[in-house]
């Protein structure tokens, strides 16, 4: 389980756990928090925010995965991400927005974009996703995100956008790198995510 | 081509016709008279023809040009490239552009640039090496390519904020289902606003894609009376509306004109409320400025305003302002935001 702090604990799969874990959602539609909750609570322990500044109070060691709205006044998601990072909190992030994805996804500190509307499905796989690759080799999960990163672009742009794009070809520069760095790790992964990741390499 | 009227209910052998069009006449007739623009120069690219049409695509008559450089009718970034091409094909026979269809601006004789569509061809005359240009004016396909372009990207810009727009209150109305049965029955009153919203958002879209059209007749309009028209379905029960002085006749397809009016006063009454007092007057007398005692602008970028979905209001739909871009740029207007002298928003509609 992520500690707090500056470092992830060195890799190990993710202990078997008796207590659920905790996930923080965060939107600004009151009633979307409440849906959440609703459809998480069965098999989580569910803290919600409807706004940034609560979202700050309520984010802490305890907090396993956080689902992210990215539009919301004052401070916005990409913000509050940005803030949650700088603080040492690096758990699992997964932006859930009705906001098309764009370039500047690419330096962003989360690990899924799930686009809304979703319903119970949707939100209970991006969490299982996020507590799943928790437990993996630092590297691994970079390899996730920044996989996961160009999916996201390549279902939003067009191919001369990718083309034309500087982000993108770093994006795709890292993957390389990351893919011949963990090669060894993949042993560790659930089969679905290794799956996943090499359907996408 | 004159002479031949004549003839031409009669029946005609083919070997007549094979003669006539033989003839020098016709071709003559047929090269003067054509819509493209046709110059010949020697090695030297001295002109030593030009047909008619160079005068409607250059401004020169023919006889102007014949003795002169082709470079007369060159913008002059090209006039070493176009000496140093010729030199290089006749040395060494290498073409340096494709002499089909190749796309080339040319210098009109007031100094403006017309793109051309070019095609070469060599020929021998009088036993010398000649090259003929024929060109043909693309000014229009070009301005009509530019529209489709435009129209391209008004039409992204516009999915993307349409599904964007349309997403965020069909998460609620997902999550307000989800709620109601789990025996939370409030939760219907949540979807029920969730469905108005994107039933407005529909009417949005739909009224601004209308105005992405281009204006149809235009003719002069009485600013005034239409101004009433408009103030009596938007603002009228909310408000009043004052003219100040004398307002211009504009030049305008009133049906648009009048759409952008209704835009400007619900955004008024958006804003301000219950009470308000707008007022439309006269922009130096080429457009005219609508003004409220509202809250005025507090974003800090008023061009923001006119962006697709932009909206402060907590249920406006962000198109209402855009709808006013749209109907005044197709009129060829151009439209401002600014705080107003009395503290609210003032809309200026430069018609010049």
């Amino acid at each position: 389980m992520t500690e707090g702090g500056e470092e992830r604990p060195p890799p190990e799969p993710r202990p078997d756990r008796e207590d659920p874990a905790t996930v923080l959602v965060v939107d600004d539609e009151e009633r979307v928090v409440e849906a959440f909750e609703l459809w998480l609570a069965e098999d989580y322990r569910v803290e919600t925010a409807t706004g940034g500044e609560a979202a700050l109070a309520a984010i802490d060691e305890s907090v396993d995965a956080v689902l992210l709205d990215r539009q919301m006044p004052g401070l916005s998601g990409d913000e509050l991400l940005e803030r949650f990072r700088e603080t040492g909190y690096d758990c699992p992030v997964a932006m859930v927005t009705g906001k098309d994805p764009d370039f500047d996804i690419v330096d962003m500190p989360f690990d899924e974009y799930v686009s809304k509307p979703v319903d119970g499905d949707d939100v209970r796989a991006a969490v299982d996703r996020l507590l799943r690759i928790d437990g993996y080799d630092r590297r691994l999960n970079e390899l996730y995100a920044v996989a996961q990163k160009r999916a996201t672009l390549e279902a939003e742009k067009s191919g001369d956008e990718l083309a034309d794009s500087e982000e993108y070809a770093r994006l795709r520069e890292r993957q390389a790198e990351l893919r011949m760095a963990v090669d060894e790790r993949v042993a560790e992964m659930d089969p679905a995510d290794v799956e996943w990741l090499f359907r996408s390499l | 081509m004159e002479r031949s009227e004549s003839s031409s209910e009669r029946e005609v052998s083919t070997a007549d016709l094979e003669a006539r069009i033989r003839g020098t006449e016709f071709f003559r007739s047929l090269v003067e008279n054509g819509s493209d623009a046709i110059v010949t120069i020697d090695k030297e690219s001295t002109i030593i023809y030009a047909n008619r049409s160079v005068e409607r695509v250059f401004g020169y008559d023919p006889e102007e040009l014949i003795g002169k450089k082709l470079t007369a009718i060159m913008p002059d970034r090209f006039h070493g490239d176009h000496f140093a091409s010729v030199r290089r094909y006749l040395e060494t026979g290498e073409r340096e552009l494709d002499w089909n269809d190749i796309y080339l601006p040319a210098e009109h004789r007031d100094g403006h640039e017309v793109p051309l569509s070019i095609t070469f061809e060599e020929h021998v005359y009088g036993g010398d090496q000649v090259f003929s240009g024929i060109m043909r004016d693309i000014t229009e396909q070009r301005e009509r390519q530019r529209r489709l372009e435009r129209q391209n990207e008004r039409l992204e810009e516009f999915a993307g904020v349409v599904s964007h727009d349309l997403r965020n209150p069909l998460q609620t109305a997902r999550a307000a289902v989800a709620l109601a049965r789990a025996g939370d029955e409030e939760a219907l009153a949540d979807l029920e606003a969730a469905l108005d919203r994107m039933d407005d958002l529909i009417d949005g879209v739909l009224s601004l894609a209308k105005q992405g059209r281009a204006v149809g007749e235009t003719e002069p309009v009485d600013l005034e009376a239409l101004a009433a028209e408009a103030w009596t379905t938007a603002g009228s029960e909310s408000g009043t509306l004052t003219v100040r002085g004398t307002l211009p006749t504009v030049t305008a397809d009133s049906e648009r004109l009048r759409t952008l009016l209704e835009n400007l006063f619900r955004n008024s009454v958006e804003h301000a409320g219950e009470g308000v007092t707008v007022r439309i007057g006269s922009l130096d007398g080429e457009g005219f400025y609508v003004a409220d005692d509202g809250p005025g602008i507090d974003d800090g970028d008023p061009d923001r305003l006119f962006e697709y979905g932009y909206t402060t209001a907590e249920d406006g739909t962000g198109y209402g302002l855009s709808i006013v871009r749209d109907v005044a740029e197709a009129h060829g207007w151009t439209v401002a935001a600014a705080d107003s002298e009395h503290g609210g928003a003032r809309f200026e509609v430069d018609a010049r």
